[in-house]
């Protein structure tokens, strides 16, 4: 398994590694809730070193990776982050990514883990740089990881507003820090440079508002809030369309699999909808779902949400069904879900606004 | 329960005497690999279970198992206070976190479990 720079920092910490797309990664320090609520109140912060960084440069390397995304990065104004995805010739989905503008010519794209070979691949032209072997990346997510940021020397990051991002210094070295995140907290993605990343991730859990958390916590916060995972939910055989992406297409470009999400768009598809439970028991990837008991979909990713206090997930149900209300049998039991809004957890604070 | 007078399964069950009946449980080992435990359904009283039975059903973040009655007997009683607090099974796993009882067992099959000693070379050797 690959170990990222950060690999050695885990034992301090009481880690259960597990191996999550050929890395070696927690799972979780001192416990999946523990962490999920302390990300939910305070800060946590999450070794994303696994991921995939790539940087832009040149109108013609831009351009070239303007084909490849159904978003507009092209017009991007600098300072500011878009989410996108990468698509095959039949609109799946090989990969969903988020753009940063850095500058008038330049582009930092970050991408998954797991499709990474095939990414870098697409990627491969004059102007791109694949970063991803020299970068440690550190997510700081939660109500108090601005004050955090600012008590290490990151003033930087105080006028950020979300879903924006910027270089800026840290230890005498140049750094990158989005106002993103995949919990539904205000958050900031850190990349660094790997000689930095021991040292910024010591500085970060020296902090008493800090805490470690893995990838357990990070799998329940997303899915509280409705982001889907590559590889669970997304995947090269279900459509951009299929996984709820509508929102972000661009249909005024041109980008690979548009022709075959235009001829979809008029036809009836399935699409991702957020489900939960209504009690503790969770609905598990896999499942079948039934309506009225005819099977209708299934159950892309499932999990016990500490901060709804029920079972949440993402399904895979056709478009008639993929409003809030509708009620589901799930899985060999037929445990009851509803088809539910996204967010699940209403009370996230990314959002959040500083003077 | 002192996890030296009990005895134990290959599915990281205990059960141990208590009184007419005997308790039963997960094991320390178990909880610890199951990770935060979040529902436990546990069986109605009254009913007979047969030795390896699912019997129980608990719930972690991750995943469902099930729980199986290490010996055959018909349940006498169950923990519901695991029904709202389904976290003592990590807090507390040969205590507070048990989960049903038997009675009316075959004796003969508790007997043929692993005691303590035997189950702590049986996960020596399933770690490796």
């Amino acid at each position: 398994m690959r170990k990222t720079p950060l690999h050695d920092e885990y034992a301090a910490h009481d880690a259960k590694v597990v191996d999550f797309h050929g890395w070696a990664l927690p799972v979780q320090f001192a416990g999946i809730v523990q962490e999920h609520l302390h990300t939910r109140s305070k800060a946590g912060i999450f070794d994303c070193s696994h991921m995939g960084e790539f940087l832009v440069q040149g109108q013609a390397a831009l351009a070239a990776l303007d084909r490849l995304v159904y978003a507009d990065l092209l017009h991007l104004p600098p300072g500011r982050c878009r989410y996108s995805a990468i698509l095959n010739d039949a609109g799946g989905v090989v990969d969903d990514c988020v753009g940063l503008r850095l500058g008038p010519e330049e582009l930092y794209l970050v991408t998954n883990a797991g499709p990474l070979d095939d990414v870098a691949g697409l990627l491969d032209c004059p102007g791109i740089t694949h970063l991803s072997d020299a970068t440690t990346k550190i997510d700081v997510q939660g109500p108090l990881s601005r004050e955090v940021l600012l008590s290490i020397g990151l003033e930087d990051v105080a006028p950020l507003k979300y879903w924006t991002g910027a270089r800026m210094r840290w230890r005498g070295d140049e750094i990158i820090v989005t106002r993103a995140g995949y919990t539904g907290e205000l958050g900031y993605e850190l990349f660094v440079p790997n000689h930095l990343g021991v040292l910024l991730w010591r500085t970060l859990t020296a902090h008493p508002a800090v805490a470690p958390c893995g990838l357990g916590a990070r799998d329940t916060l997303r899915t509280e809030v409705g982001y889907p995972l590559n590889g669970e939910d997304l995947s090269p055989t279900k459509t951009a369309l299929e996984s709820g992406m509508e929102r972000f297409i661009d249909w005024n470009k041109q980008f690979i699999g548009k022709r075959a999400l235009e001829k979809q768009r008029a036809r009836p598809h399935s699409v991702l909808t957020a489900i939960r439970s209504l009690d503790r028991r969770a609905p598990r990837h896999g499942f079948e779902l039934k309506h009225e008991d005819r099977v209708v979909g299934q159950v892309t990713s499932g999990t016990f949400g500490p901060s709804v206090g029920t079972g949440v997930g993402l399904a895979d149900l056709p478009q008639e069904l993929a409003r809030p209300g509708i009620q589901l049998a799930a899985g060999p039991r037929g445990l009851v879900v509803e088809t539910a809004e996204i967010p699940i957890y209403k009370h996230g604070t990314c959002r959040m606004k500083f003077e | 329960m002192q996890p030296a007078n009990l005895k134990y399964t290959r599915d990281h069950e205990w059960i141990g005497q208590d009184g007419a009946q005997y308790v039963v449980g997960i094991t320390e080992f178990a909880q610890n690999q199951l990770g935060d435990i979040t529902y436990v359904e546990l069986p109605q009283v009254g009913r007979q279970v047969q030795q390896h039975e699912e019997t129980a059903v608990v719930e972690s973040v991750k995943a469902a198992s099930d729980i199986y009655a290490p010996v055959a007997g018909t349940v006498a009683a169950v923990n519901e206070a695991l029904e709202s607090k389904p976290e003592l099974v990590n807090k507390d796993p040969y205590g507070a976190g048990w989960f049903f009882k038997l009675e009316d067992i075959e004796t003969s099959q508790l007997s043929a479990l692993m005691d303590e000693a035997a189950y702590r070379t049986f996960l020596a050797e399933e770690s490796h």
